[in-house]
């Protein structure tokens, strides 16, 4: 299975490297490698390798949060959090699904949100974040060749985009804002916002097949 | 071949990958996923956007005794080597059926009027009012309004509206001020998941009744 994705990324290699996301791709992938010796031997030097280098960028992601209730005390909290999560779920990380990366991204935002919604709420809400997103037994019906080759494209394209439609993004994925709070704090009309995301979606070819979607603007 | 075709649109999807979703939308947005493998294609693509931005941030140094801080916490964790898989209920979405699960005794049908049936899931919460709602074959809502931002997902048997019909897994947005009156399908019940932001309100006269099972009410 790992083979599958080693194979396409040496055929895709010259294009990689020409835009110089090729040693980003290999060290995602040497991530992967590591998660999925935690997962499979609870592998502590594989476990201290992650935390070096993801405690620091998960610090990074937590103190950019803008969201209401949030302070910057809180983020090695959720650096402890989310790493701790890591180790415990690590057994059901599935290389062919997602890089490393993308995995611990995924658990890093539900790990905020539920931070943030169990310091606003006395009550108890019997569903955590992740709940939203994981479905059991399923197959993805994804082919693994389609999502390496977004995940690069993704990469390579995110960099190049225009700044307003750069500095929306960072908004939304880093600040926690969502497109309605993004459009009051830059002063521009809500179809605005949106048109520049999709614009920067399109750039990056994520959306699978914009047609099908009615869009509200 | 699913003949769903009422999706979020990208904006939601976006929110919802960067998390910035109420809750009452996230859990329709989730369910809607359940039924539709092309959102939830490009969902895998936009938390690759999300994955990017995180490891592109200048890393932060941490506190030199966090790693063995967090080795001791794990060290201190209970054995939980067999985690059993969530319970799925009736085939549905797993947020649906954790909500069920977690409303003790049981889901209680209440008639909402002749042929609408409601059970409000028990969410703790206190801004938003998640239920399902059962429409009888053929039989007619009250015409109403929304006060607030209603989601609702298709989650058995299809129904109709002046706009549209909505089948299995189809995710429908209703703004304040929309007024609308489903009818469901003559050939078998329909079962939908509905969240509400706000309260509802009835515009039929004999609407008034049904009020203080739509209000948003903490159970």
């Amino acid at each position: 299975m790992l083979g599958t994705r080693i194979d396409f990324i040496d055929k895709e290699k010259p294009a990689i490297s020409r835009t110089g996301v090729f040693s980003s791709e290999k060290r995602s992938d040497q991530w992967s490698l590591l998660l999925v010796a935690v997962g499979e031997s609870r592998d502590r030097k594989a476990f201290a390798q992650l935390f070096k280098h993801f405690a620091p960028l998960l610090k990074s992601f937590a103190q950019a949060s803008r969201h209401e209730g949030w302070f910057p005390g809180l983020s090695e909290d959720l650096v402890q959090e989310v790493m701790i999560k890591v180790w415990q779920k690590a057994g059901g990380y599935n290389p062919e699904k997602a890089s490393a990366t993308t995995w611990i991204y995924t658990v890093a935002r539900n790990c905020r949100i539920d931070m943030l919604r169990r310091k606003s709420n006395t009550q108890h809400l019997p569903l955590e974040n992740e709940d939203y997103w994981h479905e059991p037994d399923e197959e993805t019906p994804v082919s693994l060749l389609r999502q390496n080759r977004s995940e690069v494209k993704v990469q390579a394209s995110l960099g190049q985009l225009p700044k307003e439609q750069d500095e929306i993004l960072r908004k939304v994925y880093l600040e926690g804002k969502s497109h309605a709070e993004a459009s009051v704090e830059l002063g521009l009309p809500l179809g605005t916002v949106k048109s520049r995301v999709r614009l920067a979606l399109q750039k990056m070819q994520i959306l699978v097949a914009p047609e099908f979607r009615e869009e509200i603007l | 071949m699913s003949t769903l075709k009422h999706h979020p649109d990208t904006a939601m999807l976006v929110d919802f990958s960067a998390g910035n979703l109420s809750t009452a939308a996230s859990i329709c947005v989730s369910a809607h996923l359940h039924f539709c493998d092309r959102c939830k294609e490009e969902l895998l693509r936009l938390d690759q956007v999300g994955s990017q931005l995180m490891s592109e941030a200048e890393p932060m140094v941490v506190e030199e005794q966090l790693f063995d801080k967090v080795m001791a916490k794990i060290d201190a964790l209970p054995d939980t080597e067999a985690v059993p898989p969530p319970k799925v209920i009736d085939n549905y979405p797993l947020s649906v059926s954790k909500l069920i699960d977690y409303t003790q005794p049981g889901l209680k049908w209440r008639k909402m009027s002749g042929s609408v049936d409601v059970a409000k899931f028990k969410t703790g919460q206190s801004d938003f009012e998640v239920a399902l709602h059962r429409i009888r074959a053929g039989g007619k809502t009250p015409h109403h309004g929304h006060g607030g931002q209603e989601f609702t997902v298709v989650l058995k048997g299809s129904f109709s509206d002046e706009n549209a019909v909505y089948t299995e897994g189809d995710f429908l947005l209703r703004e304040a001020g929309d007024e609308h009156q489903p009818t469901g399908a003559q050939n078998g019940e329909c079962i939908c998941l509905s969240a509400l932001a706000a309260p509802i309100k009835l515009s039929n006269p004999l609407g008034f009744l049904m009020k203080p099972w739509l209000r948003i009410n903490p159970m």
